[in-house]
């Protein structure tokens, strides 16, 4: 009874803070720009939240913290930049189909070879290590340094510029807000994959098995299942979400470069933290919350924008230690 | 005197054995040649080199008694040895004139921040779960990087800081000649940071021997099992973490004073120093406190001459394409060697050696 009445106070809490959240750079910022940059804080979120699941799914079914994670995200950029480069006349058409066409073969091939990059990661190394948190962060932050090397093997050392698709990188006017499209499209992609996510996490067969593999992974390969493949698929799955998020996140910066990894994985770390490691409902909640609040704070103190989701974070780990939506275990 | 119990007759034979033993005279004279090494190979890069393996060698020491003693990793301990580096750099460079009594407060001070920073952050992560510790410390990390860069009118932005050094220490200073040797402020503070990394690196090896090392050894291998003995791991993990941070602090201070510079890049970076200082630690062992001095060594020596080994490679074999890119990525080369490390000598170089000793005993 106790349990469900901080339960309960503990939701009011939530909703509560996030409403003050919302509201509360409206004192130093106009109307107009508040609206504009609550945009691009929703834009911004949607994408941590992409890389931040990632890292999530796999810490929940797989008790595994992956530092490569930042380094598949970096694939991913580089791997739609590539074919991209590839499909530069539909890049540069002015037309909404060609563009959608071109951005939709580059998320699938970043998906896709990215995934592969995941399994054999798996498969070789993360494999070997399963049970010991620390020899997994010791042997995945090699990889990192493997990965990235690679990537400055394979596209050179230099930082390179993302193209944006022509009718994405325009905006629309609204009643004098100027609400950049391709905004827009970030916020729809990271939906889309929230509820796919959700979908196959909660309606289908495999989403059961993840989830009782979450709960107890002894007692699901003891009924008969492979928990290995499972492990792999979803290393593959959290790999492939990177790679989403790395080609997305850079055709919202412009620019693709070999560490910049390390910057996102910071920002998913800090949402999974803040949201509860584990929980993809905390990493969506986690993410909007960095993101906005990145983006008002840049926009009032710029100096503190990185220190403010620090702040952020070390106030959820005092008032909540286990983060917003906790995953029993 | 009531009979020996097995431990204390263990510990008198440790204790017989310890100045006859190979390992001593080893100890002895690596020391021995750190020492003479000013002597013998007078030249800038030389010296240079011996004492960027001393510092770093004590550094990665202070972070194996987070990972290989405590088994908790920690990505900040770059940013407590570049606080440690700022602190000093701060009393006699930028904020204070050069004098011995700012020298030692630059020290202390560096020692105090380090230690609030170190159990602010151990009291946030360890209540939840020990991987916290890493993902917490690396996100403060990159904000302390963010801070002295930004903050340039109080750390001097990507500029960095100068330091001075008062006295005998100091570049100009001239003590003449001594057995061919031009006693410089620059040889001094040599043997000044040598004196005090051995010191500190006794402290280290007094703190991972006595009982609460122990202790510290007995939650690494098992929490649970520690927990159940009585022991509030919290504390012991406190303890130990801010004892390493602290030290860190102190070196990164030493450091600051021997390259007479800090800026974020050299001191605080993630990428730089703290990749450095783990592989170093993996490398050379840990949980062993000496594979500091090899993880150190090998990794200075190879940064250092690896513009010559490419030249070489070049000059002697024109036409191996594959020898040229390996030598040209050498991180790649690096990172490929940590994870079988990892993986195959998850003791690193000095456990691996240690075991096979004992073997053929």
């Amino acid at each position: 009874m106790e349990e469900t009445i901080f339960k309960r106070w503990s939701r009011g809490l939530t909703i509560a803070g996030a409403i003050v959240l919302f509201l509360l750079p409206l004192i130093g910022i106009p109307g107009k720009t508040y609206l504009t940059l609550t945009i691009a804080g929703l834009a911004m979120g949607m994408l941590l939240f992409l890389v931040a699941s990632g890292v999530s799914v796999i810490f929940g079914l797989m008790d595994v913290l992956n530092f490569a994670h930042g380094a598949l995200f970096a694939w991913g950029a580089y791997v739609g930049f590539t074919v991209l480069g590839y499909l530069m006349k539909w890049v540069e058409a002015d037309s909404v189909l060609q563009n959608f066409a071109a951005f939709s073969l580059a998320i699938v091939a970043a998906m896709v070879v990215v995934s592969l990059v995941g399994i054999v990661l798996e498969r070789v190394i993360v494999r070997r290590v399963y049970g010991s948190h620390l020899f997994q962060i010791l042997i995945t932050f090699g990889a990192t340094i493997v990965l990235v090397e690679l990537i400055r093997v394979f596209w050179g050392p230099n930082d390179e510029v993302m193209t944006v698709p022509l009718t994405f990188s325009k905006s629309w006017d609204i009643m004098d807000i100027i609400i950049n499209r391709y905004r827009i499209i970030c916020i729809a992609v990271g939906l889309v994959v929230y509820s796919v996510i959700q979908l196959i996490l909660k309606k289908t067969k495999l989403g059961m098995i993840v989830r009782a593999g979450v709960e107890d992974s002894d007692m699901v390969q003891a009924m008969g299942y492979n928990i290995f493949l499972l492990f792999t698929g979803v290393f593959a799955a959290g790999a492939a979400l990177a790679a989403l998020g790395g080609l997305t996140m850079s055709l919202f910066t412009l620019q693709v470069y070999a560490d910049m990894g390390g910057t996102y994985l910071l920002f998913a770390f800090i949402v999974v933290i803040i949201g509860g490691l584990g929980s993809v409902t905390g990493s969506l909640v986690g993410a909007l919350i960095v993101g906005l609040t990145y983006n008002y704070v840049a926009y009032l103190v710029p100096w503190a924008a990185a220190g403010a989701n620090i702040m952020i974070m070390i106030i959820i780990l005092l008032i909540r230690p286990t983060g917003l939506f906790p995953v029993g275990k | 005197m009531a009979e020996a119990t097995p431990v204390q007759i263990f510990h008198m034979e440790e204790k017989r054995r310890q100045y006859r033993s190979g390992g001593f005279f080893l100890k002895v004279g690596l020391l021995a040649l750190f020492v003479l090494v000013p002597f013998l190979f007078p030249s800038f890069k030389t010296v240079d080199l011996a004492m960027q393996i001393i510092i770093f060698a004590t550094l990665v020491a202070s972070f194996d008694i987070l990972l290989g003693y405590t088994g908790i990793l920690s990505f900040g301990h770059g940013m407590f040895f570049g606080i440690g580096a700022y602190c000093v750099a701060f009393l006699v460079g930028k904020y204070g004139a050069p004098s011995y009594a700012n020298l030692a407060l630059g020290f202390v001070i560096a020692a105090l921040v380090a230690s609030a920073l170190a159990l602010v952050i151990s009291f946030l992560s360890l209540r939840v779960k020990a991987i916290f510790f890493a993902m917490i410390t690396l996100a403060l990390a990159e904000l302390a990087i963010v801070l002295a860069t930004k903050l340039s009118g109080f750390t001097g932005g990507e500029d960095g800081i100068s330091l001075n050094m008062p006295g005998i220490l100091a570049v100009s200073f001239n003590a003449g000649n001594f057995l061919g040797l031009e006693i410089t402020g620059r040889i001094l503070t040599y043997y000044f940071i040598l004196l005090a990394c051995l010191g500190l690196f006794l402290a280290m090896l007094r703190f991972t021997h006595s009982p609460l090392g122990r202790v510290l050894q007995a939650i690494r291998d098992n929490v649970e099992r520690a927990e159940a003995l009585g022991y509030k791991t919290f504390v012991f993990q406190a303890i130990s973490i801010t004892f390493g941070c602290v030290v860190a602090a102190l070196v990164g201070g030493l450091y600051g004073m021997w390259v007479g510079y800090v800026n974020p890049e050299s001191c605080l970076g993630v990428l730089s120093i703290m990749l450095a200082i783990l592989l170093m630690c993996i490398i050379g062992g840990m949980g062993t406190l000496y594979g500091g001095i090899v993880g150190a060594a090998f990794f200075m020596i190879t940064e250092t001459f690896l513009p010559d080994l490419q030249h070489l490679a070049k000059d002697f074999f024109p036409s191996a394409v594959l020898l040229h890119n390996v030598l040209e990525r050498w991180h790649l080369v690096l990172g490929v060697l940590f994870i079988l490390v990892v993986i195959f000598f998850p003791k690193g170089i000095i456990g691996s050696v240690r075991e096979s000793i004992d073997r053929r005993k």
